[in-house]
């Protein structure tokens, strides 16, 4: 099973030692407050419903203190900047050269129904900035299409030849779109490895918004080069370019926190890190002969493909032997973040299943035990939010039963004296004090960090602004995370019970949520807030304070969906300075070029249509119909039934028009050279002028003489 | 300045729709085709002189036309081979890794086994 050279690398020792101390900072203070949190309820922890609650409290104290300690080890590390085991040390004072002319490298891009503009503009950012560190002979791109819509399929096509054109990239970049789109992304990219795999040594793996710096993109090739050991190196993507208020928070968050808590993940993980599914370089040859993730056996959401693939690639990576790293302190690496509260949940429901099919994997046979506290750690990602819901309902159900039960004065034991009910409020204050030391003595960890890198912050723009962005932050994510909280809840149970996920595509523009969109989703959460506040409420009014700011969010859902989509709302607070992140203080290079690459002109053509009528184009536009038919495999002949099928599809479309052909139907013709081209004659050769209108096949007036 | 359609006397007028449908399906093909317009308007002339009464004739004698000068109907690389988007196939396999999911019942199936084929006899796999 092992073929590196280091099934016991040296820095596993102090991986060990690092990952006790871990353990022992979660374990104790949890004890001590699942002591406290029993010594508060009022059969302190005796009855069946307390015991659950203390239980499910434990377990929740501990999954919080996992992500303060990561943020505190993340600042240490981050404070003294000396770190023997940074992956980036590798290729220090190195220029920007690649020793080995055979250390090829493919860059994968999986696309899927993805808009193509933004597809093509990515790849025009990262292969001009790759083009200026003269190292770029050595990568290789690769679009590799899912994709299912046909419009969209031949528009790719177009750009990948445009492209190819205008920057003379033939025989670098390359497009292949799959007929079958089995297993997903991770098939894509095994089908990438099936036939071009060998040719590569390493491969960078983005998604479809991702953007890298050429010289990221080199010196991880450098670090793989002088580091045999290493089989996956991660790179901590930095959110960027979107404009809603959501999105914009996310994008704050994710560059004032996120840094600090990728060095502590390094801190506990060393070489047992996570691979994230993009924005991340990969050593081939055992990633082919080590990492093809299974299906699962069974049906239903927990069988089959497994969706969160990326971590079951890293387990098995390390399970042959090589070391899968974050560079927490590699910059260059850009993703976007999802526009809207709706996309982020449509998202998370995807990323729900897949990790809680984890569930299935935590006993693998040879996984690393770090791995799978990795699983456990994903698959709590999404639990967490239905025991926070569970021990929320708990507290509110004995609080309702405070009401209609009677304290037991005098329990089966006899004893001369009542055991009277105690409520000690500084233990409860004590208790909410440490909890909320854990959620948010973080953030002002990472305002310290950035301080001490400049003290003037000129990077979040200013001190103040840095401040007031991490309350606004905080305000916000506080008033989201309950409807955060019930959808996950939703999703887990939902899983479990057996509902699947679609594959959707992911949005990525900052189009907003609709008022009819956002009751449409959030209906049954308000309902569900204002039944448990008003039961609450009425039950006893004393502890409907403790659950109000929960219950409000709940019923503010659908207004704060529609409010926080609104990208004017994120455009007010960026001119405020409020939420600025460094890329929008100075833009780098590749973001500038992402942005002059997404206002390129349309190419001109002489016909009516736009470059989205992919498949009308493909019948029509007789430079589209040859590069889509030229790029078909060469025509067999199908089965009589088949072709009869196929040639009144053709009559179907020459005399209705394509607004007549269902998507599938456009599916068809498009795969089929012959037919396609027949279809293309019948339509230039139309008598009518209506026919030929349909298609888009007519001249302006001034030109045609009327 | 006198453009060549103002003088009916150059250029004969296309009187019936069908002929007017013919010459703008040409010369929007040519025009598609994205090739020099001296050169397209050439062709589209040639082919109306041909076949000038209907769009289906014109098209034709077009496509005829084309298939002489030397167009095909697949784009072609700088090698004159059919372009591909993709480079030649270097195949190799990608077998799923073995995960045994769940080691303790395996492992007891196993000693299960060996022990029924010990105490009983049975076929062994040397």
């Amino acid at each position: 099973m092992h073929d590196a050279g280091t099934a016991n690398p040296s820095w596993n020792r102090a991986a060990s030692w690092r990952r006790i101390l871990l353990l022992t900072l979660v374990f104790l203070p949890t004890l001590a407050a699942a002591r406290t949190m029993a010594g508060l309820l009022p059969s302190r922890g005796g009855t069946a419903l307390e015991i659950l609650l203390v239980a499910v409290f434990a377990v929740l104290f501990a999954w919080i203190s996992v992500g303060f300690w990561t943020a505190s080890m993340g600042f240490v590390l981050l404070l003294f900047k000396n770190n023997r085991f940074s992956v980036s040390r590798a290729g220090e004072g190195m220029d920007l050269t690649i020793a080995g002319t055979d250390a090829r490298t493919a860059v994968l891009i999986p696309i899927y129904n993805e808009d193509v503009r933004r597809v093509t503009a990515g790849l025009r950012t990262v292969w001009t900035s790759l083009g200026k560190t003269g190292s770029s002979g050595l990568f290789d791109f690769f679009l590799l299409s899912d994709t299912t819509d046909p419009d969209i399929w031949v528009e790719e096509e177009e750009a990948w030849h445009r492209f190819c054109r205008e920057e003379n990239a033939s025989g670098r970049v390359f497009y292949r779109r799959r007929s079958s789109n089995s297993r997903r992304k991770s098939g894509n990219v095994a089908d990438f490895c099936r036939r071009w795999g060998k040719n590569y040594r390493y491969m960078i793996v983005f998604d479809a918004d991702s953007v890298m710096a050429g010289t990221t993109m080199v010196r991880m090739v450098q670090s793989m080069e002088a580091r045999p050991d290493i089989g996956i190196l991660q790179t901590p993507p930095a959110g960027v370019n979107r404009e809603t208020l959501i999105a914009r928070a996310q994008q704050f968050a994710n560059h004032v926190y996120g840094p600090m808590f990728a060095a502590g993940l390094h801190f506990w993980q060393l070489g047992d890190a996570q691979y994230w599914g993009h924005n991340a370089i990969i050593r081939t040859e055992p990633f082919m002969k080590h990492c093809q993730v299974p299906r699962l056996p069974g049906k239903g959401p927990l069988g089959g493909d497994i969706l969160s693939h990326d971590f079951v690639e890293a387990a098995l990576m390390r399970r042959a032997g090589y070391g899968v790293w974050l560079a927490y302190d590699i910059g260059g690496s850009w993703e976007e973040t999802p526009p809207t509260l709706l996309d982020e949940l449509k998202r998370d429901r995807r990323w729900c299943q897949g990790n809680l099919q984890h569930m299935r994997l935590i006993f693998t046979r040879g996984l690393f035990p770090t791995h799978r506290a990795l699983f456990l750690n994903g698959i709590l990602s999404y639990g967490s939010a239905l025991l926070w819901l569970a021990f929320l309902l708990l507290s509110s159900a004995q609080a309702v039963a405070d009401v209609f039960f009677e304290p037991v004065y005098f329990s089966g034991t006899k004893t001369l004296f009542p055991q009277w009910p105690v409520w000690h409020p500084h233990w409860a204050l004590t208790l909410l004090g440490s909890t909320a030391v854990l959620l948010f003595l973080p953030k002002l960890f990472s305002m310290v960090l950035i301080l001490v890198k400049d003290p003037q912050a000129r990077a979040f723009g200013g001190r103040a602004n840095l401040a007031s962005g991490i309350l606004l932050e905080v305000g916000l994510s506080t008033l989201l995370a309950p409807v955060r909280m019930i959808f996950h809840s939703l999703f887990v149970t939902a899983t479990l019970l057996g509902k699947s996920v679609g594959w959707g595509t992911q949005s990525r523009d900052d189009r907003g949520t609709s008022w009819g969109e956002a009751v449409a989703a959030h209906w049954w959460g308000t309902l569900f807030g204002a039944a448990w506040g008003g039961l609450v409420y009425l039950a006893n009014p004393s502890f409907f304070p403790w659950i109000s700011p929960i219950v409000a969010s709940l019923l503010l859902s659908a207004p704060l969906s529609v409010f926080t989509s609104r990208a004017s709302l994120g455009k007010a607070f960026r001119n405020a300075g409020l939420l600025l992140i460094p890329e929008e203080v100075e833009l780098p290079d590749e973001l500038a070029g992402l942005e002059e690459n997404l206002r390129r002109p349309e190419p001109y053509t002489p016909f009516p249509l736009s470059r989205k009528q992919g498949f009308v184009r493909a019948v029509v536009d007789p430079l589209v119909h040859a590069l889509h038919t030229s790029l078909l495999l060469r025509y067999k002949k199908k089965a009589p039934a088949r072709e009869n099928a196929l040639e009144e599809l053709v009559e179907k479309a020459a005399v209705k028009g394509p607004g007549s052909l269902t998507r599938r139907e456009k599916m068809e013709l498009l795969k089929d050279p012959r037919h396609l081209g027949e279809l293309h004659r019948r339509v230039w050769e139309a008598e009518s002028r209506d026919g030929a209108a349909q298609w888009g096949l007519v001249l302006p007036p001034s030109e045609s003489g009327e | 300045m006198t453009f060549p359609a103002e003088r009916p006397e150059a250029t004969p007028a296309m009187n019936t729709p069908e002929q007017r449908a013919a010459g703008d399906r040409v010369l929007l093909y040519v025009r598609g085709l994205g090739i020099r317009p001296a050169r397209g308007l050439a062709l589209a002339a040639r082919s109306l002189e041909e076949a000038p009464s209907s769009p289906e004739g014109a098209m034709d004698a077009l496509e005829r036309l084309l298939r002489e000068e030397g167009f095909s109907p697949d784009l072609l690389d700088r090698g004159g081979r059919r372009i591909s988007s993709f480079p030649p196939l270097n195949r190799t396999v990608m077998v799923a890794e073995e995960m045994d999911r769940l080691p303790w019942r395996t492992s007891l199936v196993r000693f299960l086994r060996r022990w029924r084929r010990e105490l009983f006899g049975g076929k062994t796999n040397g």
